[in-house]
């Protein structure tokens, strides 16, 4: 388990990343969220040791992290490239190496890895030769050919076409299913919310939200919209519940607590026929838009 | 894997670093051309030598009759006695004017003709020293052994004391001109594979840190690894270069039958090579510190500026300092690298020179690469904005 502690960084008199804590345990898949700017790839290098924190520790199972455990995490950086004359097998031999692989178990991984992505005959090419799809794709190898314990993507999904992200994530669940940690950032939210068994969001440096997706959306306040067949305008007249909006035969509304579902329908019933009453959660991306926001000002 | 493995694993990647670096080389084009080129030009300079060194010149001579020919003749032996690589022919002309027609045509590089009591050599549009020399040597010999023949006496008699031996009580001052030739061609070696094989490091450098890929490297290994990595591979890469140039130039020596020049060259080269090591590896440190410094490979042109004009100043004042400058020269690192094996050429140094030399040479190169390291190490990760040398050396120091 990889866990951040009051990790922080300035940079002259800035401060990039201000204080985050939070945990990637074994086996999850934790997405980082947070725009331009607001420190994620900061934070990422810092936990590879790339940079230095000026402040708190990046702990390894429940120790702080050295740099022998360092070797042996895969690390996708947030700008690509790795040499574009070399051949793609070449580098990805040599990367392998580098992180303590034999060069015959490298070989035999790069190997895989290439037939995997469908791009076993292109092994022996010049990495600039290949489209820049492709190329992601092999950056992406060269982050996991060493069989890493711990995963840290920066943008992982960036620049992959629809079959490429399917591929990248069938690739994450497995390390994920071998108990290994994944901590990727993303701008794309819909997908974090598909696929992360935690979410964490930065802004301005700053750790606004943590936890599991569904924790998360349930989080802040149930609303519920109610359809019914005539005017919905008598909701206005109920003093236990919020109004959001309402408009013709349609209301949103924020009740107090759960129970209190029960009764709304019991009084739509009451006056007319009710069409629909649905319990409305927030998306990943509500829940972005507002904690970011809180934060913001 | 076991804790004690990875420990030994981590303290020599710098040889996986290092054989990338030899092996991404080897198979560059532009690297295997510019070999074979110097290659190329190293056969080319010892042919033309030979050429030139090797060739006898023949020149025509008009002459008018037989005491004209027999001139030539003995002015031709005495060329060849003195090495001179000249030899000359007689051409036989019916009349004084046909003599000065065949030369004005080209046919005859000079006429001999009888002037009075004595002789006249006439040329074309120059006059030719060589020329004058023997004939006029061969002349004299023939008119004062008829005058000794006309007083009935010979020539021997009267050149009877006349000998003159010449010996040298320290010899070896013929050398001189082979020294310096010797110190320029090290000089030179030094000068192109530090420039060449410098800007070689300093490109592979950026080019890790503009492609982030440092960053991923950055995470697996420690630094000071990928350091020692490129500056073992490119020196490995750039002393093959030189041996090999060497080798070609010591066998041209042989071929051209040279070898005793051999003798003279030897114990310079034998010391070249050890300082040349040494030399290179500081240098070669500095020039991973011009690498670290640029944020894309564009920048290596103003980055490498400070280290291009020291590599110069290094070979010229090798090559061209004298006296007491260069024995100064021959003890400070990296200079010394150029101006020692000079000295040890020109003869005027004792066997614990080269030594002494050498030590100071290594404490320095030590020294330089720690504060190299320091360097790259903070320029490396930096890839906000381009550094200069005295921000990065700043940084190093605090």
């Amino acid at each position: 388990m990889l866990r951040l502690d009051g990790l922080t960084r300035r940079f002259s008199d800035t401060l990039a990343v201000d204080d985050v804590s939070f945990e990637v345990p074994d086996g999850q898949l934790v997405g980082f969220v947070g725009g331009n700017g607001a420190g994620k790839t900061t934070t990422m290098r810092m936990v590879m040791g790339v940079l230095a924190a000026s402040d708190g520790s990046v702990r390894w199972d429940d120790r702080d992290v050295t740099a022998r455990d360092r070797r042996e995490f895969g690390y996708l950086p947030e700008e690509r490239g790795l040499y574009p004359k070399q051949p793609v097998i070449d580098q990805l031999v040599y990367l392998a190496q580098l992180h303590g692989i034999s060069r015959s178990g490298a070989h035999r991984r790069a190997t895989e890895l290439l037939a995997r992505f469908g791009l076993g005959e292109r092994a022996k090419d010049k990495l600039e030769t290949l489209s820049l799809g492709n190329q992601q794709r092999v950056q992406v190898m060269a982050a996991v050919i060493s069989r890493p314990k711990m995963l840290v993507l920066d943008e992982p999904f960036s620049g992959l076409d629809p079959a490429a992200v399917d591929d990248m994530v069938g690739l994450l669940r497995e390390f994920t299913a071998a108990r290994v940690p994944v901590l990727f950032s993303s701008h794309q939210l819909d997908l974090v919310e598909r696929l992360c068994d935690r979410i964490v969001i930065l802004s301005h440096g700053r750790l606004v939200a943590n936890g599991a997706a569904e924790e998360l959306r349930r989080s802040g306040p149930i609303r519920h919209r109610l359809v019914t067949g005539t005017d919905a305008g008598w909701v206005r007249d109920l003093d236990w519940l919020r109004i959001v909006d309402v408009a013709g035969n349609t209301a949103i509304v924020q009740l107090a607590a759960e129970s209190d579902t029960d009764r709304l329908l019991a009084e739509a019933m009451g006056r007319g026929p009710v069409r629909e009453l649905a319990e409305l959660v927030p998306s990943v991306a509500d829940i972005y838009r507002e904690v970011t926001a809180e934060a913001g000002v | 894997m076991t804790a004690g493995t990875t420990e030994i694993a981590t303290r020599s990647v710098w040889r996986l670093v290092a054989a990338r670096e030899v092996a991404v080389k080897l198979r560059d084009r532009n690297f295997l051309v510019s070999t074979a080129l110097m290659l190329v030009l190293v056969v080319a300079a010892i042919g033309i030598q030979f050429a030139f060194s090797g060739h006898t010149e023949t020149k025509k001579i008009a002459v008018q009759g037989p005491a004209g020919s027999s001139i030539v003749a003995s002015a031709s032996a005495m060329a060849k006695e003195a090495d001179a690589k000249l030899k000359l022919q007689p051409v036989r002309a019916t009349s004084a004017t046909a003599v000065e027609h065949r030369v004005t045509a080209g046919k005859a590089d000079a006429g001999l003709l009888r002037a009075g009591d004595g002789w006249r050599l006439v040329g074309k549009t120059s006059r030719n020293s060589q020329l004058a020399t023997y004939l006029g040597q061969a002349v004299q010999q023939d008119v004062v052994r008829r005058n000794a023949a006309a007083a009935g006496t010979t020539l021997a008699d009267l050149q009877h004391g006349a000998g003159l031996s010449y010996d040298l009580l320290q010899p070896g001052g013929d050398d001189e001109g082979t020294a310096r030739a010797g110190g320029v061609v090290f000089g030179m070696l030094f000068y192109l594979a530090a420039l060449l094989f410098g800007m070689a490091i300093a490109n592979s450098v950026v080019e890790e840190k503009q492609n982030r890929i440092v960053e991923i490297i950055a995470s697996a290994i420690p630094l000071r690894q990928l350091l020692i990595g490129k500056i073992v591979g490119n020196t490995v890469l750039a002393l093959g270069q030189v041996v090999l140039l060497s080798l070609v130039g010591v066998g041209g020596l042989l071929v051209t039958d040279n070898a005793d020049l051999l003798d003279h060259l030897a114990p310079g080269i034998g010391w070249f090579v050890p300082f040349f090591l040494v030399g290179f590896l500081a240098l070669a440190a500095l020039w991973a510190v011009v690498g670290a410094l640029a944020t894309r490979s564009e920048d290596v042109q103003s980055t490498s500026a400070p280290m291009t004009a020291l590599v110069a100043i290094v070979f010229f004042a090798g090559i061209l300092s004298t006296g007491a400058i260069q024995v100064i020269l021959s003890f400070v690192p990296i200079f010394s690298t150029i101006a020692m094996p000079a000295r040890i050429l020109s003869g005027d140094t004792a066997w614990w020179d080269p030594l002494l030399s050498l030590v100071i040479a290594l404490v320095g190169a030590y020294g330089i690469l720690r504060l190299a390291e320091r360097m790259y190490r903070r320029a490396l990760l930096q890839t906000s904005h381009k550094m200069s040398f005295r921000q990065a050396l700043r940084a190093a120091t605090d």
